[in-house]
């Protein structure tokens, strides 16, 4: 099937982090995975390795997919076969994401997040221990 | 089910989009399919309020566990 022309003239990005893509032109399968522990810790530490990331079950736990039982026609009729786009400003690309110009065919992307917050005892700010 | 498009004029003046994180995608172009998937966890014992502890270190081979 006849694909549409992509045309974008400014982008600005300014941080691309963390295994991010920014992708100008056609791809064919985009497969992105992250996965992260974001520690709140009211103590001022940080040793470098801590946390171990299969010993939280939300890291290795498989996601359900439903298999797609219906029969499905797709059809696209393309009269003006052009995406345009005249300004793109972007201030960040973390954890993994993309920025995709282009067409592409299938997209697989997982993202898993294990949320810890570490609070210093009411009246106890100042010591660390 | 028959999905039919029809595609006519598509132009966009300004975009801008402040972050974009954790397995997203910025996309302007076609594609067949898409499949996304996110696990969030915020049990109610990892709200750890105490005498600082840090948390268990990584052994997992290939992590930060080795350079340190």
């Amino acid at each position: 099937m006849l694909e549409r022309l992509s045309n974008v003239d400014r982008i600005e990005v300014m941080v691309a982090s963390f295994s991010s893509i920014l992708q100008l032109g056609d791809s064919c399968i985009v497969d992105s995975f992250s996965r992260a522990i974001a520690v709140q810790r009211e103590a001022e530490i940080f040793y470098g390795n801590e946390g171990n990331p299969p010993s939280f079950p939300v890291t290795t736990k498989p996601i359900p997919f439903l298999p797609i039982t219906e029969a499905l026609s797709y059809r696209v009729y393309n009269s003006n076969p052009v995406i345009k786009v005249h300004n793109l400003e972007v201030i960040g690309f973390s954890n993994a994401s993309i920025l995709h110009v282009g067409n592409t065919k299938k997209v697989s992307m997982e993202a898993r997040v294990k949320h810890i917050r570490q609070l210093l005892p009411y009246g106890h700010e100042q010591d660390m221990r | 089910m028959i999905f039919e498009v029809y595609n006519r004029n598509l132009c966009v003046n300004n975009i801008k989009i402040t972050g974009v994180a954790s397995s997203s995608m910025v996309m302007i172009g076609d594609t067949e399919a898409i499949q996304l998937a996110s696990a969030f966890d915020t049990p109610p014992e990892s709200l750890i309020i105490g005498p600082f502890v840090p948390l268990a270190p990584d052994v997992t081979p290939g992590y930060a566990g080795e350079t340190i």
